[in-house]
């Protein structure tokens, strides 16, 4: 964690203090002295040391050229336009939450006559947790950043003179309101309690900072056309990036895809003829995932999209997640 | 921002310190008081050090003791039998009072139920003394808010830990007084162990 010194003196014995924005007591170090710190309380303010050089944080994007389903000659023909480093604003807070989640799940089972039961296994879940939160604090325009995943490195303002900074835009109440949200949804998700009767959850706010956290954006073009990519100045991690795509996985997708999504499904609907077990709708199911899944990766693989841009299609772990809903909707109608 | 000397609202002593705390306390005069948007001093009591404290680091650490009033409307537990909080308050099996220890130092998560629990289950019993001697005491970290909260938590925590799954408790927790007490400990390589 890092200090600022704002210039003020121990109004005891006149030793130079520093403050560390947002604490409003601080013990004086040559004389031992309670101070108070009177007013507005402030938000802690850390900012990173950018460690990475413009050389890493080329040679990093041009590691991730190469991973994934993004063009097989993108390593060769793509050419670095743009290189340089960006303060972000981030808000980071942790948040408790303290309480008690009762309720049931149930579990279906069927006897010996064919006859379907649904029977109750009430739980109780304590929750009892902190949960750490971060956002942007500021519009980081077409960047695919919304989050911050590294909060250890060295800390220090030293850069601050040299690297462009995103001012904050957003307030700390804003803030804190959505981190308490987001600490409940969380505190929600980590107990398996499908149908609540009982719910007293507790959330207590318990430091809020604000981080400056150093960026290299990287521009490139390929074929006469402009990407980009983002690289965590302390851990050299590619954060988020468009790359283009290969017409040659596109068209093995398609390929493959529909004839293995085609069978299956076909499977299913001649086996649904034949037997009177699920079956046939599990597979009818899977081969309409895969062809959803195949038609995916052709209508968007022209361009591999990573990080959080507002205008990108779901993951593909997200698409499935939303057919298996689906799906378990079909089968509730079913049963 | 203004920085001002934190001193006594009693005796007007400065208060030297080495570690940053919710509570001032002031060796002079023994008042504690806290700055939550204006000075005030908190009620608060020191316990004495038992006589077969076992050896090792000793220190204070800080707990709200609230006395609460706790009303229940409707229960439901699944597999387990009566309502069984009603044995630790005292009043009918449908309310009645009881205090409630809540950690006002900062504890990772488990430490803190752990305390919580077995100071509220088993009050303790103490003599009190009128000040620290010297002792170390562990900085508070929790609001009176905070641990108004914290002590719902607290007694659920306690309906629910029992055999049986709670499925349903319908109750109002008033808080009807709080206040700082100061327990025994001693620092073992095991962890904090009560000194009462």
């Amino acid at each position: 964690m890092s200090e600022i010194s704002v210039g003020l003196n121990c109004p005891a014995c006149g030793g130079a203090i520093s403050v560390v924005e947002g604490d409003d007591t601080l013990i004086c170090p040559y004389c031992d002295s309670t101070l108070f710190i009177e007013g507005e309380r402030g938000v802690s303010t850390i900012a990173f040391k950018n460690i990475l050089t413009r050389d890493g944080a080329v040679a990093e994007t041009m590691q991730w050229w190469s991973r994934g389903w993004k063009a097989r000659d993108l390593s060769r023909t793509g050419a670095v336009s743009e290189v340089y480093p960006i303060y972000l604003p981030f808000w980071r807070s942790s948040t408790r939450v303290a309480g008690w989640i009762c309720g049931y799940t149930e579990r279906r089972y069927t006897d010996d006559k064919g006859r379907t039961h649904v029977q109750r296994v009430p739980k109780e879940e304590m929750v009892l947790n902190d949960y750490l939160f971060s956002e942007i604090a500021t519009d980081p325009g077409d960047l695919g950043i919304t989050s911050l995943r590294n909060f250890s490195g060295e800390t220090g303002f030293a850069d601050f003179d040299m690297i462009p900074t995103f001012e904050a835009t957003t307030g700390r109440d804003g803030a804190v309101e959505r981190s308490k949200s987001d600490a409940i949804s969380r505190a929600r998700r980590s107990v398996s309690v499908p149908h609540i009767t009982l719910e007293r959850l507790h959330v207590f706010p318990r430091k809020l900072s604000m981080i400056y956290y150093p960026i290299w954006v990287v521009r490139y073009s390929y074929r006469n056309r402009m990407y980009m990519s983002t690289v965590d100045g302390v851990t050299g991690e590619v954060l988020s990036g468009r790359a283009p795509g290969d017409p040659l996985f596109q068209s093995l997708a398609i390929t493959a895809g529909t004839s293995v999504g085609g069978l299956l499904a076909a499977a299913g609907i001649i086996l649904s003829t034949l037997t009177v077990s699920e079956i046939p709708l599990v597979a009818l199911m899977i081969g309409a995932g895969v062809l959803y899944l195949t038609y995916r990766f052709f209508r968007h693989g022209s361009e591999i999209i990573e990080g959080d841009f507002k205008h990108k299609p779901a993951s593909g772990g997200e698409a499935m997640r939303g057919l298996g809903e689906t799906a378990r909707l079909i089968r509730g109608a079913y049963r | 921002m203004r920085i001002v000397q934190v001193r006594c609202p009693s005796c007007n002593t400065p208060i030297m310190s080495k570690q940053k705390d919710r509570f001032f306390h002031c060796d002079k005069c023994n008042v504690l008081h806290v700055r939550d948007g204006g000075t005030r001093n908190v009620d608060y009591e020191i316990a004495e050090f038992s006589d077969s404290a076992p050896l090792g680091e000793r220190l204070y650490v800080p707990f709200w003791r609230l006395y609460c009033s706790f009303v229940i409307r409707s229960k439901s537990v699944e597999g387990g039998y009566a309502f069984r909080l009603a044995s630790w308050i005292k009043g009918s099996d449908d309310g009645g009072s009881l205090f409630i220890y809540v950690p006002a130092a900062d504890f990772d998560t488990m430490t803190f139920k752990r305390l919580a629990i077995d100071f509220t289950v088993r009050s303790p019993n103490y003599r009190t003394r009128l000040n620290f001697g010297g002792v170390r005491r562990m900085p508070a970290r929790v609001s009176s808010e905070e641990a108004s909260e914290l002590a719902d938590f607290v007694v659920v925590t306690m309906e629910a830990e029992k055999p049986g799954v709670l499925q349903r408790l319908d109750y109002s927790l008033t808080v009807l007084g709080s206040k700082i007490v100061y327990l025994p400990f001693v620092s073992s390589p095991s962890g904090l162990v009560p000194a009462l």
